[in-house]
């Protein structure tokens, strides 16, 4: 279900959704939901099926029973786009939550933070814990291990055979981790592994480390005369 | 007038320019002048122009004796093309018949290179004779008022019907025609097809099955028998020829003394990216050709086309490297030979390349044939005797192409609006929706109205209204814009412009191929070393170089099969290898040495042999299987086999495909005899087991993202206005996941596997070739190492189909995710 990871002398949680658990600060981070995209694509002509848009919200709920945190931290794009039907639901969904709320603003967040406030969700464009950085857009800042979203990462993973897969991931270097996107039809962007990075694939049920091989370069047959 | 009045005056003019109507001229006219609709089956460069353009003037002639002095405006009669490039050349002879005859007929053109002002004028005056596409047809039912457009048109002709036929284009063509049929009282449909295995069924889908239409109809074939030779460009070292490419390259040489001995000569290349190719490294081994020799493909400008086609005609070129895009229409007097390099997978497509050259009456076509690896060569005996025996394909139209219909639903539905009821009389009609049921129909107008089947809460969904009296629209404007961007069926990767800094337009390209490059590299494109600087709205901006480069552009274009008739004529070439020297073509002959080679290790499979071979290597256990049947056959039965094997035991596979087999690579062994004890290539339940690998495999989900962009699900984007698409792609792949999860029983959902069973796996023919090997004893060789035969496939990185029944958990364990070190 999880995985632990110490980072900073703080202990945090990877859970299968994409969600981080700070133990320390019982704080759950969560980035990329992108609620009411759905509703959006329906709005405009495209009936992506509706049955998905409640997906978000169970996933969320599920994740917060899990850790029961005190405070629930959106690393941005908690919505797609302009208000639409779906801000009701979510209003509905905020009030069958005790945890605080905040969301570190996303560059899809176009919705007026007098709404959020409204429901009592703080809205901030970073913030700022002991040694650490809580932004929207992955961020180099000298004396911070900063975490992020945005980028939707995801990994490919190969062995014999030709196989390959392709898996959403937290994506973590020396000073910075990436969580996945929560969201259901959202979509992942593959990186690739770096030196000194560790990856931590969704595998639907569990969070798994990501073995990662040094490869020369690409094989290639070599024309062949008879 | 009576018609032998009218006859005269078409044969007067034939008189004057020195010719004579053919018979099937004439009787097409006959034809058309009874009322008549119809199919002319006759080749490009044949007059089949005329014999359509003169009865629709004839026709306005008789109803309008006075048509030399008077005019009587108003769209007479529309004439679609598939390829807009050949409007031009129609509307020459168009107009040659028009003027000629005195008429004071006028003649315009509307596709996607016509301009907004010009379509203005359009609108207000429609042309007597207007030349289209099916895509700008549908446009114009989408625009208010359309009946009175179509309500006086005598014909709409539709030119190399074949071409459009087994695409989802002709289904566009079968729904604009039903509606047609109903607004003009006086239409006559006619279709002109090249040679095809199935014309009359051609004739059915164009005219709808058992409708008056088609009862009311002629079928009038041109027999205009052509003398064609191929002859095969045979590598005089069979030695160093290599095993596998698509390039041809090795054989460059060869070609310049065919080159050198004729007038003009074009060589037809697969595909652009091969054809930038091959003019690049003639230029460079032959410099003496510079100004001399051309290339011409789809993508690029049009001016540059054009200026080719011409030079073509003016004698003014020695070589042209071409596509696909110079195999229809256009007559080019002056090429004398063809060359055709690698298989051209189908006998129809041969034949018409082969009839670019020679096209004065009697003379005789040449076309070489340049296999690009030694296989091929087996594919150029078969090709000499498919042309011998005249063995041409089928063109397999689609049924209930639904993603089509809410289409051409959502079309009307933003002009005029519909009544369902009469709409649904209609589509009935034709072949494509015969077999739809009350239900289905109701499904899609749901669709239509709701994006669901009922109504929920929370919903936002817009895009067809039903008003107060049961009418269908759609009021938005939002949605009619985007519609109408929308409208067209042929999905291919966005194409960006190609534009040098300064302005100046050189072509377009496929973003799939920009996205790989960097700021600054150089690539190879329309013959020239270009800089990329950066991609502004659709634009790709470039600056000449003068470094040399091995980045050639390429266009992933569709992948071709070999017919059922091609490949039985190839395995009988293949086999033909066992047999007495004298049986044997020159081109198999001149394979001898790599049949040494593959008996070395395997065999060479006699009439009464499947041949399995296996063996390892540093990628995996391969498993190698060589039915002969054409890649789209060993796709199904690879699938099929693949999925078979996973039941006995958790595995996952990697498949490749060609024309000649199929491989299963794995990284554990198969045991071969498990899988002939387990007669795992039986019939039975055949059709539910590739039903449940098309689960396993991706290739419905492919299928898929045309399905939703046709169908409106996923918005391709604003030309020129910078949406990408990447975030299309996405979606669709996306839009599949959700589908599967969430809603498994919308009718677009199934299409992708309807689809991908029909057209793509060809069950039938999978069928008939597990009847065959059935007969066959199963020959397995363990081999030590990689074989001839084995060797196209096994190096095949490109397109690949996955197949697993193992857990998703216990296959990452034996994976990592790879580090590249420079």
């Amino acid at each position: 279900m999880t995985h632990p990871i110490q980072l900073q002398g703080q202990s945090f949680q990877m859970h299968f959704s994409g969600a981080l658990f700070w133990v320390e600060k019982s704080m759950l981070l969560i980035s990329d939901v992108h609620l009411g995209k759905i509703s959006h694509f329906r709005k405009y002509g495209a009936a992506v099926p509706q049955n998905a848009v409640q997906q978000n919200f169970e996933a969320m709920t599920m994740a917060i029973e899990f850790f029961k945190p005190t405070k629930v931290v959106f690393l941005g794009d908690l919505f797609h786009s302009s208000l639409n039907k779906e801000w009701e639901l979510f209003e509905n969904w905020v009030n069958t939550i005790t945890s605080e709320m905040i969301l570190v603003s996303g560059n899809h967040d176009i919705i007026s933070p007098l709404k959020y406030e409204d429901i009592h969700i703080t809205v901030i464009s970073e913030l700022v814990l002991d040694s650490f950085l809580l932004t929207h857009h992955p961020e180099e800042r000298d004396g911070f291990f900063n975490f992020s979203g945005h980028i939707h990462p995801a990994i490919k993973l190969s062995g014999l055979g030709r196989q390959s897969v392709r898996l959403p991931c937290f994506y973590k270097t020396e000073s910075q981790m990436i969580l996945p996107a929560f969201g259901e039809f959202t979509g992942t962007y593959t990186l690739e592994p770096c030196d000194g990075c560790e990856v931590f694939a969704l595998l639907g049920d569990s969070v798994l480390p990501v073995p990662i091989k040094e490869v020369k370069k690409k094989r290639s047959f070599r024309k062949k005369s008879i | 007038m009576n018609r032998e009045e009218l006859f005269n005056i078409a044969e007067n003019w034939f008189q004057e320019q020195q010719w004579k109507p053919f018979k099937f001229q004439k009787d097409t006219w006959k034809a058309f002048l009874q009322s008549k609709n119809g199919l002319l089956n006759a080749p490009t460069g044949s007059g089949k122009t005329y014999a359509l353009w003169f009865p629709i003037v004839l026709n306005y002639i008789k109803k309008n004796p006075d048509y030399k002095t008077k005019h009587k405006k108003g769209l007479k009669a529309i004439w679609i093309t598939p390829l807009r490039a050949l409007s031009q050349e129609i509307k020459q002879s168009a107009e040659r018949v028009t003027s000629d005859l005195g008429t004071q007929m006028t003649v315009g053109i509307r596709s996607g290179d016509t301009t907004t002002k010009e379509r203005v004028q359009q609108k207000k005056q429609m042309p007597d004779l207007l030349i289209t596409t099916p895509e700008s047809l549908q446009l114009l039912i989408a625009t208010k008022g359309y009946d009175k457009i179509f309500k006086d048109c005598s014909a709409i002709v539709v030119d190399e019907w074949h071409e459009i036929l087994g695409t989802k284009r002709g289904v566009q063509m079968e729904l604009a025609l039903s509606r047609i049929k109903t607004i003009s009282s006086e239409l006559r449909i006619w279709g002109i097809s090249a040679t095809i295995g199935n014309l009359e069924q051609a004739r059915d889908v164009l005219l709808g099955p058992e409708s008056k239409a088609l009862k009311n109809s002629v079928l009038i074939k041109a027999n205009i028998n052509k003398k064609i030779t191929v002859k095969s460009i045979i590598p005089k070292k069979m030695e160093t020829f290599p095993w596998r490419g698509h390039l041809g390259l090795h054989l460059l040489e060869d070609v310049i003394p065919i080159i050198n001995n004729s007038k003009t000569t074009l060589l037809f290349t697969n595909t652009r990216s091969q054809c930038e190719i091959w003019f690049q490294k003639i230029l460079e081994k032959h410099p003496e050709y510079a100004g001399e020799m051309a290339m011409h493909h789809g993508s690029i400008n049009k001016e540059t086309r054009v200026w080719v086609e011409n030079a073509i005609r003016n004698e003014g070129l020695k070589a042209v490297v071409c596509t696909s895009s110079l195999d229809l229409g256009v007559d080019f007097a002056p090429v004398e030979t063809v060359i055709q390099i690698g298989g051209p997978k189908g006998v129809a497509r041969f034949l018409q390349r082969a009839g670019r050259s020679g096209h004065q009456p009697g003379k005789e076509s040449i076309i070489h044939f340049l296999p690009t690896h030694s296989i091929e060569l087996i594919e150029a005996s078969a090709l000499q005797k498919a042309v011998k025996q005249n063995t041409v394909e089928d063109r397999m139209p689609h049924l209930n192409s639904y993603d089509v219909l809410l289409q051409y639903l959502t079309t009307l539905a933003i002009s005029n609006g519909f009544y369902p009821d009469e709409i649904y009389k209609e589509i009935k009609q034709t072949f494509c929706y015969q077999a739809i049921s009350d239900d289905q129909w109701r499904w899609l107008l749901n669709f239509l109205v709701m994006g669901s089947q009922s109504l929920q809460s929370y919903d936002e969904y817009k895009k067809v209204e039903v008003e107060s009296d049961g009418k269908f629209t759609v009021t938005n404007r939002g949605v009619a814009m985007r519609h109408r961007f929308q409208i067209g069926t042929i999905v291919g990767d966005v194409n960006l412009a190609v534009k040098y800094q300064k302005g100046g337009y050189i072509g377009s390209i496929e973003e799939f191929f920009i996205s790989k490059l960097n700021k600054g590299d150089v690539f190879t494109f329309a013959g020239r070393n270009l800089e990329f600087i950066r991609i502004k709205e659709m634009t790709v901006q470039v600056k000449n170089s003068t470094k040399k480069t091995n980045k050639i552009s390429s266009w992933m274009g569709s992948r071709l099969t070999l017919s059922a008739q091609m490949s039985e004529l190839l395995r009988n070439e293949l086999y033909s290898s066992s047999e007495p020297l004298e049986n044997q073509s020159a081109e198999i002959r001149a394979l001898a040495p790599l049949f040494v080679r593959q008996r070395r290790e395997s065999i060479v499979p006699k009439p009464s042999e499947f041949l399995i071979e296996t063996f390892k290597t540093r990628d995996g256990y391969h498993h190698l299987f060589y039915p002969f049947e054409g890649r789209f056959v060993h796709e199904a039965m690879g699938s099929l086999l693949g999925y078979r094997i996973s039941l006995l035991s958790p595995i996952t596979f990697s498949l490749a495909f060609n024309d000649y087999g199929f491989e299963l690579l794995s990284d554990q062994l198969i045991d071969i005899q498990q899988v002939l004890d387990n007669d795992l290539f039986t019939i039975d339940f055949m059709l539910d087991d590739l039903q449940k690998s098309l689960n396993a495999t991706e290739m419905a989900r492919r299928r898929f993202r045309d399905v939703a962009i046709i169908s409106g699900m996923v918005f391709t984007g604003y030309p020129k206005k910078g949406i990408k698409m990447k975030h299309l792609q996405s979606s669709s792949q996306l839009l599949f996941d959700v589908f599967r999860d969430y809603e498994p029983d919308n009718l677009l959902f199934q299409q992708a596997f309807t689809e991908t069973f029909e057209h793509q796996l060809e069950e039938d023919r999978l069928r008939l070739s597990l009847e065959r090997i059935a007969t066959q004893d199963m020959v397995w060789k363990q081999c030590e190492k990689a074989t001839p035969f084995s060797f196209p496939l096994i190096t095949d990185r490109m397109s690949r189909e996955k197949l697993s029944s193992e857990k998703l958990a216990d296959r990452i364990k034996k994976m990592a995710a790879l580090l590249m070190k420079k």
